[in-house]
């Protein structure tokens, strides 16, 4: 449209500029003028359906009504937007609205800030006012096109092609979100499901997040396998609704490369998933949670703002918390997690705090270790927990004739007592294991590190080097190296950073002149060497064909230069003439 | 077929002249005109149009040949017939069944005597008040042969425009001639031309002129039959329209109704092309147009011109914000000149006779206002409770009176006239009081009612006015396409409370109820549907208000039509006991003995009003 020409017009008194063939409606916003309507939303394009929105325009002796939501400004215009005749008009379209929906809330109360709360005309009981929003929502700005009109007249409607479920329907719920009656609702289908991505599967999900609470830099991310963008090309409301238009759907993920000196691994742990531990009922009965999932509950930010809450929405009146899940269990990891009984014991208090469940601790030893963690222990029993020394055997439904319908039942022996018990509970907490990431051994590979039969990256000694590995500058720290609570990692990864900075601070790195050389001159390139190297010193070029040594990666072993089947490789002052030489030299003095 | 040059056209004209002339000499003495329109065919033309063609090749001596014509216009009396023959002057025969036409063959045709018995009086006022100028080919053509067209002075406009005249000249001659648009807005046709060239030029688009011939109103056929009786006027005025507005590329919007008009006008379109008077280069000079027939899915409201855009365009007949105009943003939000049948016909006789010639006919002054009045001719299918119910053109300024009691012939029955609706559903009723008026668009919009498209139905006493005004609100709520609230809720909410009325529990309040849902119909609704859907109410409560306090103070259909607001009832003393009423009465509801009078078991009777049509002596009444 030729709008480039600016024009003036008068909304109720105030002047104002603008470019021609603006709508009343956004003029009106600018002034801060508030305009009635039922069927206009700033991402869709004008409609002029609902007519709540007519306006008096006045030009020169002629006036009448107009909706403000698309007419064009012309200039010279005089627009009121609350006259008489304009209420007088409204009025009757809200009389007729409410006759349709007559118990629709926002119509009840438009009409009723008109003065309208009962209309003579024959009521249709409809909460679908036909504005159209949905449609063209679903059209203009997802492009979905899953809904559509059908019937003319009265019989107009919105529906889906034939009236059968849409296939084109992504589920966005964009319609559900701009329709002013609440006719379309949507209804979150709350799955969890193994090897659900992030830790949100207590909540409905969106397809712009912050990945954690605690990310850094904490921004929100796009989930382009969520986004509505992704897959059909529309949307993009939330590029309109930023402000410091800081969102671009054209970016995308890249590679980066750094070039460091030396790498602290705190790649951490992965948490058990106990699905497979059938017993427990993990994922088959609704109110068993992990111990992750039970903080994210806790969390007054989480989907319940931190109350207990079951999935019925009830509140638990008694929780079995059951430790060593997947720890300490031959059949899965042999190794204790360390931590698992301390946070047991922190939920024991949490919920103590929270509500007036009952709560039972189902331990085979108790190790509280660590500094001031046995008086912790204590505290919770004098708090009222029951505790209970035995391997929980399994998690059953209760049956139902019996008085604990409904409630899981938790049994094991009590191995105090030397008695077999059966507790009914509401909730199940599962204390599962710690476990290494599942790409460990790809990173193994990547930074040619050792892991101890745990599947933790193994440090250089035990006692006497628990930060380092056996590859010069690279440090681990955290759970990636083993079970550790919060204090021993910051330990753990001050060590390492001190270490990290201390080279920084000589600025150079020294070398045990025992090295490997590789002569350029014979090697042919077999790359035997290269498989061998268990430092992962030796390079291959490429381009000249040959094997390079990596002298600040080389220990100065031996092992490549023992396999070179051309010889090649030699250990530098250690070379195969100069150790003859030595022997002779030896040998000639006896003589 | 070679194309056309223009001084090819006066050389077809005289020689298709030549060919039908009528002479002893020549090969035709006799000329059967057979009206073949749609009103003709159903009342039975086809069957009398094989009779004859059986009997004009049986006697060859006759010299006879049929021109099969479109609408004769005179519907009541269809079939219709007109019989030339050397020495008499035409004659018209009308009511024609099968049996009677070998009379009039053997008598007129070969013997050249007047068959009176069938023959249409010559004091019949029907044809004497009419002026034909949209309807000038009436049973001169056969809508198939576009040389019948040419030998009218077809294509001479185009041809004159074409070659003497620059679009500017067309466009100032037709601003010239007042013509103002006859599908119902009367919007100055010159004024849109040169607004959608304008358009255009300053945009360098290119152009559309779109044909509306989505005719719905009930009642109306105006356009329905020129098109099926002389196809090339409406394409000949398009052609002229697009060379003034620079188009390249027309539309024609036809109803799916309309099988008959859509074969001919394609019939027409495919000769045209032959003839060069469509496609590249028309008549060799230079100007290129070509036009698209686009058949309807059966909705009035795409007759509204945005939204019979959006049909065009494959979208949903859903009319739009009117705030941008069609002729600078129409089709494909391109420069758009949309017109109807009849005015897009009425183009090639101002082109031919002249703006001078055109504003004589008619009411009021154009030559500064060109709202100032209203030029030329209208087409009005008059129809209802009237003798001579037909297809009539009449010059505008003509009163209502002329044209129910003079070229209608008055109420059929011996009934009192009451009222006539003009303007289809968006139009009114208007009442005897004003059967003066002069028919025009504005005093027709003064009075509350339009001049439409060209229905114009006839009411008698019989006729009751809510349950008319409920008829024509339950048509636009079928067919309003329920996209603003006034329209879509208001008819509703009209409708509910009209039934209401008709079933005797109306209320006091129902009145001004009606008037405020009109009041916010007309000043909010999206498009003309709903803007002037309220008129057949507002006139029915302006002129007849006495008839709704009738139903809803007394309960009582005056007319005798609202079946829950009288009874039946015998007049003992009117009544010979003839016993008829009680034969027919399909409840048995009547019962009598001969001779005597007969009473109505009220209780039984499900006023089917057989006995009041049947009862020879009037006695049956409605109370």
């Amino acid at each position: 449209m030729d709008g480039k020409k600016m024009v003036t017009v008068k909304i109720d008194g105030h002047e104002i500029q603008t470019e021609r063939g603006t709508p009343i409606i956004k003029l009106a916003a600018k002034l801060g003028i508030y305009i009635p309507t039922l069927c206009h939303n700033d991402f869709v394009e004008p409609y002029g359906s609902c007519r709540v929105c007519s306006v008096e325009m006045r030009r020169g002796k002629r006036k009448r009504l107009v909706t403000a939501c698309n007419y064009p400004a012309q200039d010279g215009e005089e627009i009121y937007t609350d006259t008489e005749w304009v209420r007088e008009n409204r009025k009757l379209i809200l009389e007729l609205l409410l006759a349709r929906c007559p118990e629709v809330p926002i119509i009840k109360e438009m009409a009723a800030a008109y003065g309208v709360t009962e209309t003579r005309f024959e009521k249709l009981y409809s909460d679908c006012i036909n504005c159209g929003l949905c449609v063209r929502i679903c059209s203009e700005v997802v492009g979905a096109n899953a809904i559509g009109w059908a019937g003319r007249g009265v019989n107009r409607e919105v529906t889906t092609p034939f009236e059968i479920d849409s296939q084109a329907c992504i589920g966005c719920g964009a319609c559900a979100a701009v329709c002013p009656t609440g006719r379309i609702h949507i209804e979150p289908l709350w799955a969890l499901k193994e090897g659900e991505p992030r830790e949100f599967t207590l909540g409905p999900a969106s397809a712009i997040y912050i990945p954690t609470y605690q990310a850094v830099p904490k921004v929100p991310v796009i989930d382009p396998t969520a986004c509505i963008h992704f897959k059909t090309g529309g949307c993009k409301i939330c590029e309109h609704v930023c402000e410091p238009k800081a969102i671009d759907h054209n970016q995308e993920e890249r590679w980066e490369e750094f070039e460091v000196g030396q790498i602290l691994l705190t790649t951490g742990y992965e948490l058990f998933n106990p699905v497979v531990m059938k017993q427990y009922g993990y994922g088959r009965f609704d109110d068993v949670y992990t111990s992750l999932e039970m903080e994210y509950m806790f969390n007054a930010s989480g989907p319940t703002n931190g109350r207990i809450l079951m999935k019925n929405g009830q509140e638990p009146r008694s929780i079995g918390i059951v430790h060593c899940v997947g720890s300490r269990d031959v059949n899965y990891h042999p190794y204790c997690s360390r931590i698992c009984c301390m946070y047991a014991l922190k939920f024991a208090h949490l919920i103590r705090d929270r509500s007036e469940a009952k709560i039972y601790q189902f331990y085979i030893d108790m190790r509280a270790f660590g500094k001031g963690y046995e008086e912790f222990f204590t505290r919770i029993l004098d708090e009222g927990v029951n505790v209970i020394r035995g391997r929980v055997a399994e998690v059953v439904k209760a049956s139902p004739d019996k008085a604990n319908d409904g409630k899981l039942l938790i049994r094991c022996e009590d191995t105090l007592v030397h008695r077999f018990r059966e507790i009914p509970v509401d909730m199940v907490i599962l204390c599962s294991a710690i476990e290494p990431q599942r790409d460990a051994d790809r990173l193994q590979r990547l930074f040619s590190l050792s892991r101890s039969p745990d599947g933790f990256f193994l440090e250089k000694h035990p006692k006497l080097d628990p930060t380092a590995t056996p590859t010069d500058g690279v440090y681990i720290a955290g759970c990636c190296q083993g079970p550790k609570d919060i204090p021993d990692t910051v330990a753990q990864a001050s060590s390492a950073a001190a270490r990290i900075l201390a080279n920084i601070a000589r600025g150079v790195v020294e070398v045990a002149p025992i090295l490997a050389y590789i002569d350029p001159e014979i090697c042919a390139g077999c790359r035997l060497c290269l498989q061998l190297c268990p430092y992962g010193a030796i390079e291959y070029l490429e381009d000249k064909g040959i094997s390079q040594v990596n002298e600040a990666l080389c220990k100065g072993c031996g092992t490549c230069v023992s396999s070179c089947p051309s010889g090649a490789s030699t250990q530098r002052h250690f070379r195969d003439d100069q150790i003859w030489a030595e022997i002779e030299g030896l040998l000639l003095d006896r003589r | 077929m070679k194309k056309l040059k223009v001084e090819d056209l006066s050389k077809i004209k005289e020689k298709r002249i030549k060919e039908r002339q009528l002479s002893e000499a020549g090969p035709y003495r006799a000329r059967i005109v057979v009206h073949l329109g749609t009103c003709g065919l159903s009342a039975g033309a086809q069957s009398i149009l094989e009779t004859f063609e059986s009997l004009v090749a049986q006697h060859p001596e006759a010299k006879a040949y049929i021109l099969k014509c479109g609408c004769g216009g005179f519907c009541a009396r269809e079939p219709m017939v007109q019989i030339e023959t050397l020495g008499l002057e035409p004659v018209i025969y009308v009511d024609l069944k099968p049996k009677d036409v070998k009379t009039i063959f053997e008598e007129h045709v070969l013997k050249g005597s007047i068959v009176e018995a069938k023959r249409l009086s010559p004091e019949e006022s029907f044809f004497a008040r009419q002026q034909f100028l949209v309807l000038r080919n009436r049973g001169k053509i056969d809508p198939e042969n576009i040389e019948d067209y040419i030998a009218q002075d077809g294509y001479m406009a185009l041809a004159k425009v074409l070659t003497s005249m620059s679009p500017e000249q067309v466009i100032a001659e037709v601003k010239a001639s007042g013509l103002r648009g006859r599908g119902g807005g009367g919007f100055p046709t010159g004024i849109k031309w040169e607004t959608c060239r304008h358009a255009g030029e300053e945009r360098k688009e290119e152009r559309f002129v779109i044909c509306n011939a989505d005719e719905g109103d009930p009642g109306a056929y105006m356009d329905r039959s020129i098109i099926e009786s002389d196809p090339h006027s409406v394409i000949e005025g398009m052609i002229i329209g697009a060379y003034a507005i620079g188009s390249r590329q027309g539309y024609v919007y036809i109803r799916k109704e309309y099988p008959i008009a859509l074969e001919k006008l394609n019939i027409a379109l495919a000769q045209a092309r032959e003839y060069g008077l469509l496609g590249d280069n028309i008549l060799g000079t230079g100007f290129s147009f070509d036009i698209e027939v686009h058949r309807g899915a059966g909705a009035f409201v795409c007759g509204e011109s945005t939204a019979l855009m959006a049909s065009l365009e494959g979208r949903a007949g859903i009319p739009r914000a009117k705030y941008i105009h069609t002729v600078e943003y129409g089709l494909w939000n391109k420069p758009s000149c949309l017109n109807n049948v009849e005015t897009w016909a009425n183009i090639p006789i101002i082109i031919n006779k002249g703006a001078d010639w055109f504003t004589q006919i008619g009411t009021g002054d154009v030559t500064n206002n060109p709202w100032g009045g209203s030029k030329g001719t209208k087409v009005f299918s008059l129809t209802g409770k009237v003798k001579n119910t037909g297809l009539i053109e009449v010059p505008m300024g003509i009163t209502l009176r002329e044209i129910i009691f003079e070229i209608g012939g008055g109420i059929p029955n011996g009934k009192k006239f009451k009222t006539v609706q003009t303007g289809g559903p968006s139009g009114g009723f208007l009442p005897e009081t004003l059967l003066d008026l002069p028919v025009d668009f504005d005093s027709l919009t003064e009075a509350g009612s339009m001049m439409g498209s060209g229905g114009m139905i006839v009411g008698d006493e019989d006729t009751c006015m809510v349950d008319m005004a409920k008829y024509f609100i339950n048509f636009l709520l079928e067919e309003s396409c329920g996209k603003c609230v006034p329209c879509r809720e208001g008819l509703r909410a009209m409708h509910s409370i009209l039934e209401r009325i008709t079933k005797g529990q109306g209320k006091e309040e129902d009145i001004e109820a009606l008037q405020d849902l009109s009041k916010v119909m007309i000043q909010s609704s999206l498009c003309a549907l709903g803007q002037s859907a309220p008129n057949p109410v507002l006139t029915s409560i302006r002129y007849f208000r006495e008839e709704y306090e009738a139903h809803i103070q007394k309960k009582k259909c005056p007319a005798g039509v609202c079946p829950d607001l009288y009874e039946m009832t015998i007049i003992p003393e009117l009544c010979s006991g003839c016993m008829v009423c009680a034969r027919y009465c399909p409840t048995k509801a009547i019962s009598g003995e001969k001779q005597k009078p007969h009473q109505i078991d009220r209780s039984k009777c499900i006023k089917c009003n057989v006995c009041y049509s049947l009862c020879k002596f009037n006695a049956i009444k409605k109370i």
